[in-house]
C-alpha cells in the first residue's frame, strides 16, 4: 500500500467512526422518546407483545381511554398550565428588577447580597419543604397554586438574576446616562430604555422556568392533594395505581405532557444555549 | 469600576430592585432553611411542640444502619452519574465542535431529554427495561447478555436510576462543555497544524487545558444537584426492596413523612445542607473573590 492509500483509508475509518458514534448519540437521546409517542399510538394489546403483528397501525384509543378515564390528568394539566404562566411570570419580573439593580449599581453590599442569592440556591430543596409543610399548612396554602407558583420562582430567581445582569450589562450605559439628562428617573430608565433591549435575557429566563415547572415532581407530591394537582404528580398516581397500570394509557398521558414542552425547548434551542452560557452556571 | 455608575448617583438607590427577589428567596429559602437548622436539635412531630434534644437526632442518624445505606447509595450514584455525564458531555461536544451537517437539527435532538419530565423519564426507562418485554431487555438476552432485574436487585435498580440520570441530565453538561469548546479561538488549532500537532496533541495541549474551566463548573454543578436526587429514585423503586435503594433525599422524606420523626428528618436536611457547602466551597470561594473584588 503507497503511503496515499493508508491516509485515504485512514480519513475513511475516521469519518465512519464519527457518523457511528453520531448514530449511537442520536439513538441514546431521541430513542427513549420515540418509543414512547409510538407505544402512544399502538393498541394497547400489542405494546407488550414479543410477536409484533406485521405493519404498525396508528391507533388513537389510547388518548380515548385517557380522555375517558383520567379527567383528573386533563385538570392536571391545566393545573400546570396555571402554575407555570404564574411562576415564570413572577421569576422573569423579579430577574429583571434585580438584574437591573445589580447591573447598574455596584457597592460591597449590593456584591454580597448577591452573593448570598448564589449560596442560597444551593439549598437542596427538599430540605425547604419540612419546615414549609407545617407553615404552609397554618397559611391554608396547602394544595393551593399559590405555593407552588412561590416556591418554583424562589428557586429560579437566582439564576434568573444573574442571566438578566449578564444580559443588562451589555446595553451600553451612555444609553441611561442620555435618559437621565433628560431627567428620567431609575424607574423610567428601565422601562424605556432597559426593557426593549432585554428581551432576549427574559425569553431565556422563562424557558429555564417554564420548562422546569412544567416538569416538576417534588413540591407539587408534598405541598399538592387534590385541586392544585399538577400533570406529572397525576402521571405518578397512574404508574403507581394499584389495580394494574394500563401502560397505553401511560404512554399516551407521557406523550401528552411532552409534546408542548419538547417543541418549545427545540424552537428555543438559540436562547437556551446563550441563556445557559450567560449566567446558568453562575447562579 | 468608577466609570460603572451613572452619573450623580446614590449607591443606595439600587437596593429597591433587588429587594423582591431577595425577600422571595429569604421567605422560601433562607428562613425555613434556619428554622430546619433550629429544629433540627429539638424533638418535635407535626402539632406538638419541640423540646430541646441536643445532638440527639445527630446521633440517632449516625446510629441508623438505613441512613449509611442511603449515603452509601448516594455517594455510588452521584460518583457514577457525574463523571459519565462528564465524559459523554466532552466527547458529544468534541464531536459536534468539528462541525457537522444539519447541526441545528442535531443539537436539538441531543437536547430533547431536557424538556422530559422526571416522571416521563422514569416511565421511559422503566419500559425500555422492562423484565418481560422491554427492548433493552430484549436486546441484552439477544445478545446473551443478563438483563437488569431492576425492581429486584438494588444494585440493578441503582443502575437504572443511573442511567436515566444521566439521559435526564446530559443536556446541561452538553451545553455546557459545547459553548466552551465553540469559544475556542480556531487559530491555536490552526498553528498546532502547522507545528505538526497530532489530533491528540492539540487535544491534550489545547482542547483539554482550556475547556477544564468549563468541565470543573460542569461537574461542580451536577454534583451539587445529583446529591438532590430524590423523584427518580422514589418513581423507579420507591428506594426498594426492603429500603434497599434508598438515597438520603428518600431517606430524610420517609422519615418525615411517613414514620412521623420530624427531628431525625430535620438534622438529615442539615447534614445534605451542610455536604452541599462543602460540595460547593471551592465553587463560593472563587465566587466571593470575584464578586467582591470587582469593588474593591
Amino acid at each position: 500500500m503507497t503511503h496515499d492509500t493508508v491516509l485515504v483509508l485512514k480519513r475513511r475509518l475516521a469519518q465512519l467512526g464519527r457518523g457511528l458514534a453520531l448514530a449511537l448519540v442520536l439513538i441514546w437521546s431521541v430513542g427513549p422518546i420515540t418509543m414512547i409517542v409510538v407505544a402512544a399510538f399502538t393498541p394497547e394489546k400489542e405494546i407488550f407483545s414479543v410477536t409484533k403483528s406485521a405493519g404498525w397501525q396508528p391507533t388513537l384509543e389510547n388518548f380515548v381511554m385517557l380522555w375517558a378515564k383520567w379527567g383528573d390528568f386533563f385538570t392536571g394539566l391545566l393545573n400546570s398550565l396555571i402554575v407555570t404562566l404564574g411562576a415564570t411570570l413572577l421569576a422573569v419580573v423579579v430577574s429583571t428588577l434585580a438584574g437591573f439593580g445589580y447591573s447598574r449599581w455596584q457597592s460591597r453590599l449590593m456584591a454580597s447580597s448577591a452573593f448570598s442569592m448564589i449560596a442560597l440556591r444551593l439549598l437542596p430543596p427538599i430540605v425547604t419543604t419540612l419546615p414549609l409543610f407545617p407553615i404552609v399548612n397554618a397559611f391554608g396554602l396547602n394544595d393551593t397554586y399559590l405555593v407552588l407558583i412561590l416556591l418554583y420562582a424562589a428557586f429560579f430567581v437566582s439564576m434568573g438574576t444573574m442571566v438578566m445582569r449578564t444580559f443588562i450589562d451589555q446595553i451600553p450605559r451612555e444609553l441611561d446616562e442620555a435618559a437621565m439628562v433628560d431627567g428620567a428617573t431609575s424607574l423610567q430608565i428601565l422601562h424605556r430604555v432597559i426593557l426593549p433591549l432585554c428581551g432576549q435575557g427574559m425569553i431565556a429566563v422563562a424557558i429555564f422556568v417554564i420548562v422546569y415547572a412544567w416538569n416538576e415532581f417534588l413540591f407539587a407530591f408534598i405541598f399538592t392533594t387534590k385541586f392544585a394537582k399538577t400533570a406529572p404528580l397525576v402521571m405518578s398516581e397512574m404508574v403507581g395505581s394499584l389495580d394494574g397500570v394500563e401502560w397505553g394509557v401511560v404512554f399516551a398521558a407521557t406523550t401528552v405532557q411532552l409534546l408542548p414542552v419538547l417543541i418549545f425547548v427545540v424552537l428555543c434551542q438559540r436562547h437556551l444555549i446563550e441563556g445557559l452560557t450567560a449566567g446558568a452556571t453562575k447562579g | 469600576m468608577a466609570e460603572a455608575r451613572l452619573p450623580s448617583q446614590n449607591p443606595r438607590a439600587g437596593v429597591p430592585f433587588v429587594l423582591p427577589a431577595l425577600a422571595m428567596l429569604a421567605a422560601m429559602i433562607l428562613v425555613p432553611g434556619v428554622y430546619v437548622l433550629w429544629l433540627s436539635f429539638h424533638a418535635s412531630s407535626f402539632g406538638q411542640s419541640p423540646t430541646y434534644v441536643g445532638f440527639a437526632n445527630y446521633a440517632k442518624i449516625l446510629a441508623d444502619p438505613y441512613f449509611w445505606r442511603a449515603l452509601k447509595n448516594t455517594v455510588i450514584v452521584v460518583l457514577t452519574v457525574v463523571h459519565v455525564e462528564l465524559l459523554l458531555g466532552l466527547g458529544v461536544a468534541l464531536l459536534f465542535a468539528n462541525g457537522l451537517p444539519f447541526r441545528k437539527l442535531l443539537i436539538a435532538c441531543v437536547l430533547a431529554p431536557y424538556a422530559v419530565s422526571e416522571v416521563g423519564a422514569v416511565v421511559m426507562w422503566r419500559t425500555m427495561f422492562d423484565p418481560d418485554a422491554g427492548l433493552v431487555t430484549r436486546l441484552l438476552l439477544s445478545l446473551g447478555l443478563t438483563p437488569l432485574e431492576w425492581s429486584v436487585v438494588p444494585m440493578h435498580g441503582l443502575i437504572l436510576v443511573s442511567l436515566l440520570s444521566i439521559w435526564l441530565h446530559l443536556p446541561f453538561t452538553f451545553i455546557i462543555l459545547y459553548a466552551a469548546r465553540l469559544s475556542i479561538p480556531k487559530d491555536l488549532y490552526e498553528a498546532a497544524e502547522l507545528d505538526g500537532a497530532t489530533a491528540w496533541q492539540s487535544f491534550r495541549r489545547i482542547t483539554l487545558p482550556l475547556l477544564m474551566p468549563a468541565i470543573l463548573i460542569a461537574m461542580l454543578f451536577r454534583y451539587i444537584f445529583a446529591y438532590r436526587l430524590f423523584s427518580e429514585v422514589w418513581l423507579l423503586t420507591g428506594g426498594g426492596p426492603a429500603r434497599q435503594t434508598e438515597v438520603v433525599a428518600i431517606y430524610l422524606y420517609l422519615e418525615a413523612f411517613r414514620y412521623n420523626n420530624f427531628g431525625t428528618a430535620t438534622a438529615t436536611g442539615w447534614l445534605m445542607v451542610l455536604t452541599s457547602l462543602v460540595l460547593a466551597l471551592v465553587y463560593l470561594r472563587k465566587l466571593y473573590r470575584e464578586m467582591l473584588a470587582r469593588d474593591a
